[in-house]
C-alpha cells in the first residue's frame, strides 16, 4: 500500500543499535571490564540476551517469582497498610492517629521511599529475567550436548556435567 | 442506530485523549445515528467537582445527560490504595473499591443506565479505568463497546480486569498493541474488534509561519516536547538524557511546551514555555526537527500523529511498546530505551536532513492511509454494525 520506505526505521535502528553497542564495549574496556569483551561478536551475544531479559520485565512472564511461592514472604512492600494489634477501641485510635496525624506529617519521607522500593522492586525483576534468560540458555546448551554426547554415550560423563568439561575447554 | 456514549467527562473545553476522542467521534457519527452523552458534571480529572449543569443539553447536534458526581476524588486515598491495590494480592473488594475512589461516582448515570440501557442499539463505554464504565458496562453487557483506551500501567494487572473484559459485545482499540495487552488480560477470545485509532484533519498547504516562534526566541533547530511536563510522561528520564546530551552538541534545544507539574533545570538548551497557544502549538509543531515522546505508558500517542501531520519525524521511548509499534509501522521516526541510545538517535535526525525529512515524509503518508476522518469511521461504522447484529440475533435478554 505504501510501498517501501525510503528510510526503513528497522535498517535505522539496527544501525544505531550496532553502535550503541560498540560506544558500550568501549566504555566497558576503557573502564577494566572482562577482556573477553575484546570480541565484539561475544560482546554482541551478551548484550542481545541482558537486552532481552531486560526488556521483560513483566512479572507474568517469569518463572522465579511462582517458584518463590507466598508474595508475602519475598515481594518489597510499598503499599502503607494502618494496623494495630490492640482491642478494637484503642485500635481504631491509634489508627486514625497514624491515618490523620502521623501519615500527613511523614508523607514525603514515605513516598521517597516508596519512589525507591518501587525502583528496587523493578530492578529485582530485571534480574529475576536476567536469570531466567542465562537459565533457559544453559538449559539449551545442556541439551544440545546431551544430544551430541548421545551416540558415544557408552562410559560418558553424566549429561549434567556438560556445562563445566564446556567451560574446562 | 440509537448510540449511548458513556464517558466520565464532555465538553468542547475539556481536554483529555479519550474525552476528545469521544467528542470528536460523536460530532462525526451524529449525522447518521441517534447519540445520546452519558456523563458527569465534572470538568476537572482531578478532583471530578460538579462544574457543569446536570440534566439534558445540546452541543454541535449532540444530546447530553450530565449527572452529578457524588463526591469529590480524595486525593491522598486515591493514592494510598492505589499503591495497595496495585502491589497486587488486593481483595475483589478493595480493587472495586478502587474504581470508586478513582471515580467520578455518579450513581445517577448507573440508575439511568439500568432502566434505559437497553432503549440504545449500542452503548459505547470510553476508558476502562473509572468509574461510569467499570460500573455501568456490566448493566448493559449485551449491548456494550467498549473502547479501553489501555495502557501497560499498573491498573491493567488489577486481577478483576480479565472477568470484566470479558464482558462487551464489541472493542474499538487505539493501535494494534492495544488490543493485544488486553486481548492477553481476557479470560476468553475477543469479541468483534476493530483497532481504529483517531481521524486527523489534513494541516493546510501553506505552514504556520515562524512569527510567533521568534517572538519567542526559538532557535531554528530543537526538538520538541507537547504535552504536561510530568515524571509521569517520562520528562525526567527525558531532561536527563538531553542534559548529557546537549554537553556534546551545544547547538540544539530542547522546547517544552506544556504546563509544567515538576522542577526543571535551568540550562541554556532547555526552554520551557508553559501553556502555548494554538497558534505557537502549530507553529512550534511545524517547524521542530523532531517531536520526543518520553512516555512510557499510552494507548495511541495523538501528538504523535499531529507531528506526522506536518511531516516532522519523531523520537520516542522505545520502552512503551505502543510507541516503539507508532514508529516502526509508519517508518517516521526512531526510538531510543537508554541514554546512549537517545544520544545517537537523536544525533541521526538532528544530523542527518535528508533522511530525517524522508522519516517526516513517511510519517505522514502513514496519517494518510491509516488515520483520516474517513477511514476511521468506516472502521467503527463497520463493528458498529457487526455488534448490532449480534445483538439482533441473540435477541432481547
Amino acid at each position: 500500500m505504501g510501498g517501501e520506505p525510503g528510510v526503513p526505521v528497522d535498517a535505522v535502528m539496527t544501525e544505531l543499535h550496532a553502535r550503541v553497542r560498540e560506544r558500550l564495549r568501549a566504555q566497558v574496556i576503557a573502564s577494566g571490564g572482562s577482556p573477553a569483551f575484546e570480541d565484539p561478536a561475544l560482546f554482541a551475544d551478551v548484550e542481545a540476551l541482558l537486552h532481552s531479559a531486560a526488556s521483560t520485565f513483566d512479572s507474568t512472564k517469569l518463572i522465579l517469582p511462582e517458584l518463590l511461592g507466598d508474595p508475602d514472604t519475598w515481594r518489597l512492600n510499598t503499599a502503607m497498610r494502618y494496623q494495630s494489634h490492640r482491642k478494637r477501641g484503642p485500635a481504631s485510635v491509634l489508627i486514625f492517629v497514624k491515618r490523620r496525624v502521623l501519615m500527613p506529617l511523614l508523607r514525603w519521607l514515605y513516598e521517597y521511599s516508596r519512589d525507591n522500593f518501587e525502583r528496587q522492586r523493578r530492578t529485582n525483576l530485571v534480574l529475576f529475567a536476567c536469570v531466567q534468560e542465562l537459565a533457559v540458555e544453559t538449559a539449551r546448551l545442556r541439551r544440545e550436548l546431551r544430544a551430541v554426547a548421545a551416540p558415544s554415550a557408552a562410559g560418558a560423563a553424566p549429561a549434567d556435567s556438560a556445562p563445566e568439561s564446556r567451560e574446562a575447554r | 442506530m440509537k448510540l449511548a456514549f458513556v464517558v466520565q467527562r464532555y465538553g468542547a473545553g475539556i481536554a483529555g485523549g479519550s474525552e476528545g476522542l469521544c467528542r470528536e467521534l460523536a460530532e462525526r457519527l451524529s449525522p447518521r445515528h441517534d447519540i445520546t452523552i452519558l456523563t458527569s458534571c465534572a470538568q476537572d480529572y482531578v478532583t471530578w467537582e460538579d462544574a457543569l449543569p446536570q440534566g439534558p443539553s445540546v452541543e454541535n447536534g449532540v444530546r447530553i445527560l450530565r449527572f452529578p458526581v457524588t463526591r469529590p476524588r480524595r486525593i491522598k486515598a486515591f493514592a494510598d490504595l492505589s499503591d495497595e491495590v496495585f502491589e497486587g494480592g488486593a481483595s475483589r473488594e478493595r480493587q472495586d473499591e478502587w474504581f470508586h475512589e478513582n471515580g467520578p461516582e455518579t450513581p445517577g448515570l448507573l440508575d439511568h443506565l439500568r432502566t434505559h440501557g437497553r432503549d440504545f442499539d449500542l452503548v459505547l463505554f470510553y476508558t476502562f479505568r473509572y468509574f461510569p464504565s467499570y460500573f455501568g458496562l456490566p448493566l448493559v453487557a449485551d449491548r456494550a463497546v467498549l473502547i479501553p483506551t489501555a495502557e501497560e500501567d499498573s491498573a491493567i494487572d488489577l486481577d478483576v480486569l480479565p472477568e470484566f473484559f470479558d464482558r462487551p459485545a464489541g472493542y474499538v482499540f487505539m493501535t494494534p498493541e492495544e488490543q493485544k495487552l488486553v486481548a492477553s488480560r481476557a479470560l476468553h477470545e475477543l469479541p468483534p474488534s476493530v483497532v481504529t485509532g483517531i481521524g486527523l484533519e489534513p494541516v493546510p498547504v501553506e505552514r504556520p509561519s515562524r512569527g510567533s516562534l521568534d517572538n519567542l526566541g526559538i532557535p531554528s533547530r530543537y526538538l520538541l516536547y507537547l504535552g504536561r511536563v510530568d515524571r509521569n510522561k517520562g520528562c525526567d528520564a527525558l531532561l536527563e538524557n538531553f542534559q548529557e546530551y546537549a554537553s556534546t552538541r551545544k547547538d540544539v534545544t530542547l522546547v517544552l511546551a506544556g504546563p509544567a507539574k515538576m522542577q526543571l533545570p535551568d540550562h541554556p538548551q532547555v526552554r520551557a514555555l508553559g501553556y502555548v497557544s494554538a497558534e505557537v502549538r502549530a507553529a512550534l509543531l511545524a517547524h521542530a526537527t523532531a517531536l520526543v515522546v518520553p512516555s512510557w505508558y499510552e494507548s495511541l500517542s495523538i501528538v504523535l500523529l499531529e507531528a506526522w501531520n506536518y511531516a516532522v519525524p519523531a523520537l520516542v521511548n522505545g520502552r512503551c511498546k505502543v510507541l516503539a509499534g507508532q514508529v516502526t509501522r509508519a517508518n517516521g521516526g526512531l526510538y531510543y530505551m537508554f541514554p546512549a541510545e537517545f544520544d545517537e538517535a537523536a544525533d541521526y535526525l538532528l544530523t542527518r536532513t535528508a533522511e530525517r525529512e524522508a522519516l517526516g515524509r513517511q510519517g505522514l503518508a502513514y496519517v494518510e492511509r491509516e488515520y483520516r476522518w474517513p477511514i476511521v469511521l468506516s472502521r467503527v461504522e463497520a463493528l458498529l454494525a457487526e455488534v448490532s447484529r449480534g445483538v439482533r440475533q441473540a435477541g432481547p435478554s
